[in-house]
């Protein structure tokens, strides 16, 4: 094996240039928090979406007590994520109190508000669709969400307690 | 993308005859060849395309179910409810809330960023969501034990619907979308994505979830009168 003999200096930046090589090489970089926003949908009125105008959705099941949608149910619901001890920036109309971070069961970190655990669709192709809404799906209904932390809830869908 | 170039991915003859045929596995096995997901010897893991292919085989199966209650309708015969919930139940529980949720995890999201099939990957998602919902109200009409005239007809197309979106679907993604996947993905990866799979339909059904599944839909061809593969042979 090859021995280093050059000086202490060069021998540290050396060594910082290949940490940070191998850093970008793991696709680690700066995380920034995602965005919680705010559009208006026609028969929804005003409720939340990401930076990129994608609806977000909450899981009845989810209780206000955990992220509850993972594996397969994550690839059809994939969740805002955030970084650890991170939650997300509040975009204009949204309540920043309200909102926070739930630790999934996966490990990740996910946004939250009024502690509900925070989706998008995947069916949702463009901005602004809301195809998931009122979706009964891997064990519970997925609704939209107001800016005030409430669920928009179709008539004739199930009661279920929030608070 | 154009949608020319979507449906023609960079798909060696190789990869889409590894792509997940259950045949060719269960031929070259008895031949002694490998076709391991890059394993050493002979394996009975199930690559993660022949996984999805295979329950792709109860959709077949409860779609064809849905064929009988169409040809019952058509005759003006009672249509058996109870039957036609039961595989609605089976495709909304298992179809479309775990192998598509697969589908969206694990397979699609690959493909997207490697910038193959990206139209055609639309397509299935909204297909996806546009099941879920004829889903949603089969089993909805479904819920009485008879139906109105009104209602008859409301499943008929919703049935019909299905069973013209879901055929070609799923013939897509078994002869394209999945040997594109297997093309793509290293043999390690593909390792670990069918263990995933295992792991997944075992903690959502059990560790047999795939023979429960199949009983299920035998038990329905068994109420419909349709279980005994032998009567589908044409006379010639």
């Amino acid at each position: 094996m090859a021995r280093w003999t050059g000086k202490p200096l060069l021998r540290a930046l050396v060594l910082l240039a290949a940490c940070v090589t191998l850093l970008a090489a793991c696709g680690s970089k700066p995380v920034t928090p995602p965005t919680v926003r705010t559009a208006t949908i026609g028969g929804l009125g005003t409720i939340l979406v990401n930076a990129q105008g994608y609806t977000l959705y909450m899981f009845v099941p989810d209780a206000q007590r955990g992220v509850t949608c993972t594996g397969a149910c994550a690839g059809t619901w994939p969740p805002l994520k955030t970084a650890a001890g991170k939650t997300a920036d509040a975009g204009p109309g949204v309540q920043a109190a309200l909102l926070g971070a739930d630790k999934s069961p996966d490990g990740s970190t996910v946004v939250t508000y009024n502690r509900w655990p925070l989706y998008t669709y995947a069916a949702d192709i463009n901005p602004g669709d809301v195809v998931g809404q009122g979706l009964d799906l891997n064990g519970g209904y997925w609704y939209v969400m107001r800016p005030d932390g409430t669920p928009v809830v179709p008539h004739g869908a199930p009661p279920f307690p929030t608070s | 993308m154009s949608r020319t170039g979507d449906e023609a991915p960079r798909v060696s003859r190789r990869g889409v005859l590894l792509g997940g045929s259950g045949l060719l596995v269960g031929a070259a096995a008895t031949e002694g060849a490998n076709l391991a997901i890059g394993g050493p010897g002979p394996s009975k893991q199930l690559t993660p395309g022949e996984d999805l292919m295979r329950e792709h085989g109860v959709l077949k199966r409860i779609l064809l179910t849905y064929r009988n209650v169409l040809e019952r309708q058509a005759a003006g015969r009672p249509v058996p409810t109870a039957a036609v919930h039961d595989g609605a139940t089976m495709i909304h529980d298992y179809i479309e809330g775990f192998h598509e949720g697969l589908e969206e995890a694990y397979v699609f999201p690959p493909l997207r960023q490697a910038g193959q099939l990206v139209t055609t990957v639309d397509t299935l998602l909204v297909q996806h969501a546009r099941g879920r919902r004829l889903t949603a109200r089969i089993l909805d009409t479904t819920s009485a034990a008879s139906l109105t005239a009104a209602a008859n007809v409301q499943l008929a197309s919703d049935l019909t619907a299905f069973v013209r979106m879901y055929e070609p679907h799923e013939a897509r993604e078994d002869t394209v979308v999945f040997p594109a996947l297997r093309e793509l993905l290293s043999a390690s990866r593909l390792r670990a994505l069918a263990d995933t799979f295992v792991a997944e339909a075992a903690r959502q059904f059990g560790p047999d979830a795939f023979t429960d599944m199949v009983a299920r839909v035998a038990a329905i061809e068994e109420t419909l009168g349709i279980a005994n593969l032998a009567e589908f042979t044409p006379t010639v």
